[in-house]
C-alpha cells in the first residue's frame, strides 16, 4: 500500500531520538532541548505526509503496514489508519513539538531524561493510535503509562508521589480487565477461525456469545471510561493534572484523555456490538451526569489547573455522550470535539504554564487586573478560553453542536440504540454547554479583569517571543477548525458511515438465539450461519470431539428448552 | 522395567555428568587449594556451568521437536523440555556464581566449599529436567535441597542467616515426609514408579482412593517446594536471611527446578485426560492453591519495607502464577509446556537481574535492603537504577518486557482450558498484576522521585556489572521479539 512505511516511520522516530538524546553528555540540557524539538518537529513534518497518502473518499483503513510479530501468538506489527485516527495522530505530531517548545524551560532538572521520556512517551500515543492489532495496541497503551508516571513523578509538583501512584494504578486496573476480555476474545476467536489471530479486522467477525459481548465490553469500557474519564472513575484526573508538570498536563489532557473514546470506537464498540448496546445508556447517563458534575466542580475551584482539569471532566462527556448514540452526527461530532479538545485544553494548560512559571502560584484569588499588564497574552487566552466554551466560528462550537444534535438524534435517525429518553439527556447534556462559559469566563474575569491590585502582578513580563511562537499556531489552529470544518468531517465521514453500518449489520444479523450456539463466524453479508462453526472447525484429539458433541447437545436442549412452552400448548391444544 | 544400561545413553546426560564433575572437582579443588583468595575458585565454578549449558544447547539441537525418549533403565528421559531447562538452570547457576565472589568480600563470608554446594545443588536440578521416574524426581529435589539448605547459612556468623538455614532445613524435611508418602501411595495404585508408565497404568487403577491421597500428599509436597500458600512461611526469612546470590539462586533456579519437576509429574503421570475420578483429585487443590499464592503474596509484598524480603513475597506471588500453568498443563492446555517454560526462563533472567542490582547496591557488610535506603539512586547511579526499573517492571508484568509476555502465554494456556475452567484463576492473577504494580513501582518511586539521603558506595565489580548489563537487555529482548522463545519447546 502506498505510504505504508509513514506509520511506522512516525512511531521510530521519536524512539530512535530518544535513544540518541540518552547517549549525549549529561550536562548539556539545551543539546538535549534542541533534539528533543528537532526530532519532534521532524516527526511532524513526516506525519504530514499521512494527509497526502490519505484518500479522504475510502472508508477503509489506510497506509495499513503488516508484518508478523509474533508468529506462535499470531500477533502481527499492523498499523493502519482510517478518519477516526487520522487527525488524532496529527494531533498528537503537532502538540508534541509545541509543548516541548513552550516548556523545556521550565524543567531544568534531569532534562535529558525529560527529553528521553516525552519522546518514548510520543512513540507509544502514536503506536496505540495507528495499532490495528490488539495485542500490539495493548502493549503500546501501557508503553504510554510508565513515562506518563515518569513525568508526574519526577517533574510533578508537591503531591506528586500520591499522584503519580494513583494514576497508574487507576490506569493498570482498567488495562487488566481489559487483558482478560482481549484473553477471551482471542482464545474464543482462535478456536473459531482455526488459528490465533489479534488482528483487529479478522476479530471484528467474530460474533461472541451474546453475555460474553456484555461482560467484555464492561472490561474493555472500564479501561477505556478510566482514560476518559467517565464520572466516577475521574477521581484520578485532577490529582494528575494539578501534579503534573505543565508538558504533563498538555499531553494527557491534549491527547492521552482521547484514548477512551478512541479506544470505544476501534475496539470496544465493533468487537462487541451487543456490549454496547446494553450498556450504552448507562454510558451515556454517565457522561451526562459527568458533564453536569465536571462543569459544577470545575466552578467552585480556586485552583486554575484543577478548574481546566475538571473542565476536561466535562468536556469528554460530550464525546462519550457522542458516540453511544450512535448517529453520524454523534460520531462525527465526538472526533471532531476531541481534536478541538485537544488544542484548546492544551492551550488552556499552556497558559497556566505561562502564569505559574511567572507568579509561582495557581491560585485564582492570586491574580486580578492581568489585561493591563499582559495585553497580548490576554488576547490570545480569550481566544483559547471561548474555543473552549465553545463559542461559533471557533472549533469548540462545531464539536458540541455536532455531539449535541447526535444526541437528540438518537434512535430516530436510523441509530441501532434506543437512550433512554435521549432529548431530555441532550437537554441536560445543553447546560453543560452554559456552565462551560460560566466557569470558564468566571476564570479569565478572575484573572485578567478587574483592579491590578496585587502588588506582585504589576511585574509581570507579557509574553515572550518563544511563548508566541507556541500560541499562535495553537490559535490558528482554533480559528481553522471553527470556520473550515469541512475538510476534517469530510475525511471522517466515511468512517463514521462505514461504522455505523457495519455496528447495525452485525447487531441486526448476529441477534437472536444463535448466539446460544456460542462463537461463530459471520460470512461476508454479515449472516451468521446456522450451525455451530466450532463443530464444523477440524479438531482431532477425542477430548475435543467429544466437548464439540456437548455443545451440539447444550445446544439442542437450548432450542428443546424455547419450544417447550409451545409444544406443551401444542399437546395440551390437539386432545 | 528395563533396567539395561546403555553406555550411549551418557552422551544425553553430558549436561548433568559435566555439572556434577565440576562440582566435585570442586571439592576436592578447595581441599587443595594453596592461594589466599578462595574466591578464585568461581572461574571453574563458571566454566563447568556454562560447559554444561552449551552441551544442553548442543544436545537440544540433537533432538527433534516431537521426540521424547526414556534412558537409563527408564529413570532418566530427555526431550526438548529437558535440554530447555538444564541450559537454564546452568546457565542461572553460572549467573549466581558470578555475583558471588564480590558479595563474599564485601561481606566477609568467603568459604571455599560453597562453589562446590552449588554446583552439586544445580546437578540436583539438571537431574529434576531429565526425571522420568519418581524416584529420580526424590533424588533430584533432595539433591537440590540439600544444597540449598547448606548454602543458607554459609555466612556463619549472622544470626539472621542461621535462622533462616534451621527454618528452612526443618520444614524442608518435613516436607520431604510428604514427598515420600504421596509417592509410595502412587506406586501402590500404580504398581510402578516409572512416570510414563504410571500415565497408563493409573487409568485403570483399582484404587482411586490412593492416587487421590497420593495426589495430594504430592500437591502440599510440592507446595513446599516452590513456596506455595499456605506453606510459604519459610521462604521470606530463608530469602532475607541467605546471602544476596543465594538468595537470588534460590528464588530463581531452585523455583524453577521444583516446577520443572512438577511438570513431569502433573503434566504427565497425573496428567489431565487419565485419572478418571472426575475432576482430578490434585487439580482442584493446586487451583485454589495457585489463587491464594498469588494473592497472599502480592498482598504481604505490599507491606514489606525490606527489598529482600519484598521480592521474596513477589516470588512467591510468581510461583502462584507458575502453578496456574501447572493446573492448565494438568488440565490438557496444549500450549501449556511452552508457556511455563517461557515464563521460567523470563523469570530467571529477571530475578538475576534484580538481585544482581540489589548485591550492587549494597557494600562493605552494609547490605541496604530498606526501601528507604534506595533513595535518589537513579541520581548517583542512573544505570543500575534503569536495570532494576525494568526488572521490576518485567516482575510486574508491564509490555514490552518477557514478564509481561510470559504472564500473557500463561494466562492465555489457562484461558485454552475447555469450558473456562480456568476463567476465574485468571482474573485473580490478573487483579494480582495490578496490585503488584504498587509495590514494584514503591521502588522506582524511591529510587526515581526521592532525594538521596546518604551517598552510595556500591560494590565494585566487573562481573555484577555484566549481569546487571545482560539480564535487562535479555528482558527487552524477550519482550519485543519473543516469537523465537516461545517456539522453543
Amino acid at each position: 500500500m502506498p505510504g505504508a512505511f509513514v506509520l511506522p516511520l512516525i512511531i521510530g522516530l521519536p524512539l530512535l531520538g530518544a535513544i540518541f538524546v540518552m547517549c549525549t553528555p549529561k550536562t548539556e540540557s539545551s543539546l538535549h532541548r534542541g533534539i528533543g524539538l528537532t526530532v519532534t518537529t521532524i516527526t511532524f513534518l513526516v506525519s504530514l505526509l499521512v494527509l497526502r497518502y490519505f484518500n479522504a473518499k475510502l472508508d477503509t483503513y489506510q497506509l495499513v503496514f503488516d508484518v508478523e510479530w509474533i508468529p506462535v501468538l499470531g500477533a502481527h506489527f499492523k498499523t493502519g489508519i482510517d478518519g477516526f485516527s487520522l487527525y488524532l495522530v496529527l494531533l498528537t505530531t503537532f502538540l508534541m513539538p509545541l509543548t516541548l517548545f513552550g516548556t523545556a524551560r521550565s524543567i531544568d532538572k534531569n532534562v535529558r531524561e525529560f527529553i528521553a521520556t516525552m519522546l518514548i512517551l510520543e512513540a507509544g500515543m502514536l503506536g496505540a493510535f495507528v495499532a490495528l492489532d490488539l495485542f500490539l495496541f495493548y502493549v503500546m497503551w501501557e508503553v504510554m503509562l510508565i513515562p506518563m508516571y515518569l513525568l508526574i513523578g519526577i517533574w510533578g509538583g508537591q503531591r506528586r508521589l500520591y499522584a503519580s501512584i494513583k494514576f497508574v494504578i487507576y490506569t493498570m486496573a482498567g488495562s487488566l480487565l481489559m487483558l482478560v476480555a482481549i484473553f477471551y476474545v482471542y482464545v474464543q476467536a482462535g478456536s473459531v477461525l482455526g488459528g490465533y489471530t489479534t488482528d483487529l479486522e479478522k476479530l471484528t467477525q467474530v460474533a461472541l456469545p451474546y453475555h460474553a459481548q456484555v461482560w467484555c465490553f464492561a472490561a474493555f469500557a472500564v479501561a477505556f471510561a478510566i482514560k476518559v474519564p467517565l464520572f466516577p472513575l475521574h477521581t484520578w484526573l485532577p490529582d494528575a493534572h494539578v501534579e503534573a508538570p505543565t508538558a504533563g498536563s498538555v499531553i494527557l489532557a491534549g491527547v492521552m484523555l482521547k484514548f477512551g473514546i478512541y479506544g470505544f470506537l476501534r475496539y470496544a464498540m465493533p468487537l462487541f456490538p451487543h456490549g454496547a448496546e446494553v450498556w450504552a445508556p448507562t454510558i451515556a447517563v454517565l457522561s451526562v451526569i459527568g458533564i453536569i458534575y465536571g462543569a459544577l466542580v470545575a466552578y467552585a475551584q480556586d485552583d486554575v489547573k484543577k478548574l481546566v482539569a475538571y473542565s476536561s471532566v466535562s468536556h469528554l462527556g460530550f464525546c462519550a455522550l457522542g458516540i453511544v448514540a450512535l448517529t453520524p452526527y454523534g460520531i462525527g461530532g465526538s472526533v471532531y470535539a476531541m481534536l478541538s479538545h485537544g488544542l484548546t485544553t492544551g492551550g488552556l494548560f499552556l497558559g497556566i504554564g505561562v502564569l505559574y512559571e511567572r507568579r509561582h502560584t495557581r491560585r485564582l484569588a492570586e491574580y486580578g487586573g492581568l489585561w493591563k499588564q499582559m495585553p497580548v497574552f490576554a488576547g490570545l487566552y480569550l481566544i483559547i478560553v471561548m474555543g473552549s466554551a465553545g463559542l461559533p466560528a471557533l472549533s469548540g462550537f462545531v464539536g458540541e453542536f455536532l455531539t449535541l444534535l447526535g444526541t437528540f438524534d438518537a434512535g430516530i435517525d436510523g441509530s441501532p440504540v434506543i437512550i433512554p429518553v435521549p432529548t431530555i439527556l441532550g437537554a441536560l447534556a445543553t447546560t453543560g454547554v452554559i456552565l462551560g462559559a460560566v466557569y470558564l469566563l468566571f476564570m479569565f474575569q478572575k484573572v485578567f479583569f478587574g483592579k491590578l491590585d496585587k502588588a506582585k502582578n504589576g511585574k509581570l513580563p507579557d509574553l515572550t517571543g518563544r511563548e508566541l511562537g507556541v500560541f499562535i499556531p495553537l490559535v490558528i489552529g482554533i480559528f481553522l477548525m471553527g470556520m473550515f470544518p469541512r475538510p476534517f468531517l469530510n475525511a471522517m465521514d466515511p468512517t463514521v458511515k462505514r461504522f455505523i453500518s457495519e455496528f447495525a449489520t452485525r447487531q441486526r444479523e448476529c441477534d437472536g438465539p444463535a448466539h446460544r450456539y456460542g462463537t461463530m463466524v459471520m460470512d461476508k453479508d454479515g449472516k451468521c450461519p446456522a450451525a455451530p462453526a466450532g463443530a464444523a472447525a477440524a479438531k482431532t484429539t477425542d477430548a475435543q470431539i467429544k466437548d464439540n458433541l456437548d455443545a451440539v447437545a447444550k445446544g439442542a436442549a437450548a432450542v428443546e428448552k424455547a419450544i417447550a412452552p409451545a409444544a406443551k400448548a401444542a399437546e395440551g391444544g390437539a386432545p | 522395567m528395563n533396567l539395561n544400561f546403555d553406555p550411549k545413553d551418557l552422551g544425553y546426560l553430558a549436561p548433568y555428568l559435566i555439572m556434577t564433575v565440576s562440582g566435585l572437582l570442586l571439592v576436592l579443588a578447595e581441599a587443595f587449594y594453596k592461594g589466599k583468595d578462595r574466591t578464585a575458585l568461581v572461574g571453574l565454578a563458571v566454566a563447568g556451568s556454562v560447559a554444561s549449558a552449551i552441551a544442553s544447547i548442543i544436545l537440544y539441537t540433537q533432538v527433534g521437536p516431537n521426540v521424547s525418549q526414556q534412558i537409563m533403565g527408564e529413570m532418566l528421559m530427555y526431550d526438548r523440555t529437558s535440554y530447555v531447562l538444564s541450559a537454564l538452570f546452568a546457565l542461572t547457576t553460572a549467573v549466581a556464581a558470578l555475583m558471588s565472589p564480590s558479595h563474599q568480600r564485601e561481606h566477609q563470608w568467603v568459604i571455599g566449599e560453597y562453589y562446590g554446594t552449588m554446583l552439586m545443588a544445580a546437578s540436583g536440578m539438571i537431574m529434576l529436567a531429565h526425571a522420568a521416574n519418581l524416584v529420580t524426581v526424590f533424588l533430584g529435589i533432595e539433591t537440590m535441597s540439600i544444597g540449598v539448605y547448606v548454602m543458607t547459612a554459609m555466612r556463619r556468623t549472622s544470626r539472621r542467616g542461621n535462622e533462616a538455614a534451621m527454618k528452612y532445613f526443618l520444614i524442608g524435611a518435613f516436607a520431604t515426609g510428604f514427598l515420600v508418602y504421596g509417592m509410595a501411595l502412587l506406586y501402590g495404585a500404580a504398581g510402578t514408579t516409572s512416570i510414563v508408565a504410571m500415565r497408563g497404568t493409573l487409568a485403570s487403577t483399582a484404587n482411586p482412593g490412593l492416587v487421590i491421597a497420593g495426589g495430594f500428599l504430592l500437591v502440599v509436597a510440592f507446595g513446599f517446594k516452590v513456596a506455595a500458600v499456605p506453606f510459604h512461611m519459610w521462604a521470606p526469612d530463608a530469602y532475607e536471611g541467605a546471602p544476596t546470590p543465594v538468595t537470588a539462586f534460590m528464588a530463581a533456579a531452585v523455583k524453577a527446578a521444583a516446577i520443572a519437576a512438577m511438570i513431569r509429574v502433573f503434566g504427565v503421570a497425573l496428567g489431565g485426560d487419565v485419572v478418571p475420578f472426575g475432576a482430578l483429585g490434585w487439580a482442584s487443590p493446586l487451583v485454589v492453591i495457585a489463587a491464594i499464592t498469588i494473592t497472599i503474596g502480592n498482598i504481604s509484598a505490599v507491606r514489606q519495607d525490606n527489598i529482600k524480603r519484598m521480592l521474596a513475597y513477589s516470588s512467591i506471588s510468581h510461583a502462584g502464577v507458575l502453578l496456574t500453568g501447572i493446573c492448565a498443563l494438568g488440565l490438557g492446555s496444549i500450549t501449556a509446556n511452552p508457556a511455563i517454560v517461557y515464563y521460567l526462563i523470563a523469570y530467571n533472567v529477571t530475578t538475576m537481574g534484580a538481585f544482581a542490582v540489589v548485591a550492587y547496591v549494597g557494600s562493605r557488610g552494609r547490605e541496604r535492603l530498606l526501601v528507604d535506603d534506595w533513595a535518589g539512586l537513579a541520581g548517583q547511579h542512573p544505570a543500575a537504577a534503569l536495570a532494576m526499573t525494568i526488572c521490576l517492571l518485567s516482575l510486574g508484568g508491564m509490555p514490552p518486557t518477557g514478564g509481561f509476555f510470559g504472564k500473557f502465554y500463561i494466562f492465555k494456556a489457562a484461558m485454552d482450558v475447555n469450558d473456562g475452567q480456568l476463567l476465574w484463576l485468571v482474573l485473580v492473577g490478573v487483579v494480582n498484576s495490578a496490585i503488584s504494580i504498587y509495590y514494584y513501582l514503591r521502588i522506582v518511586t524511591a529510587m526515581y522521585f526521592r532525594e538521596a539521603n546518604q551517598p552510595f558506595t556500591p560494590t565494585r565489580s566487573g562481573a555484577l556489572v555484566f549481569v546487571m548489563a545482560m539480564c535487562p537487555v535479555l528482558i527487552l529482548e524477550m519482550g519485543i521479539m519473543p516469537g523465537w522463545w516461545l517456539k522453543l519447546v
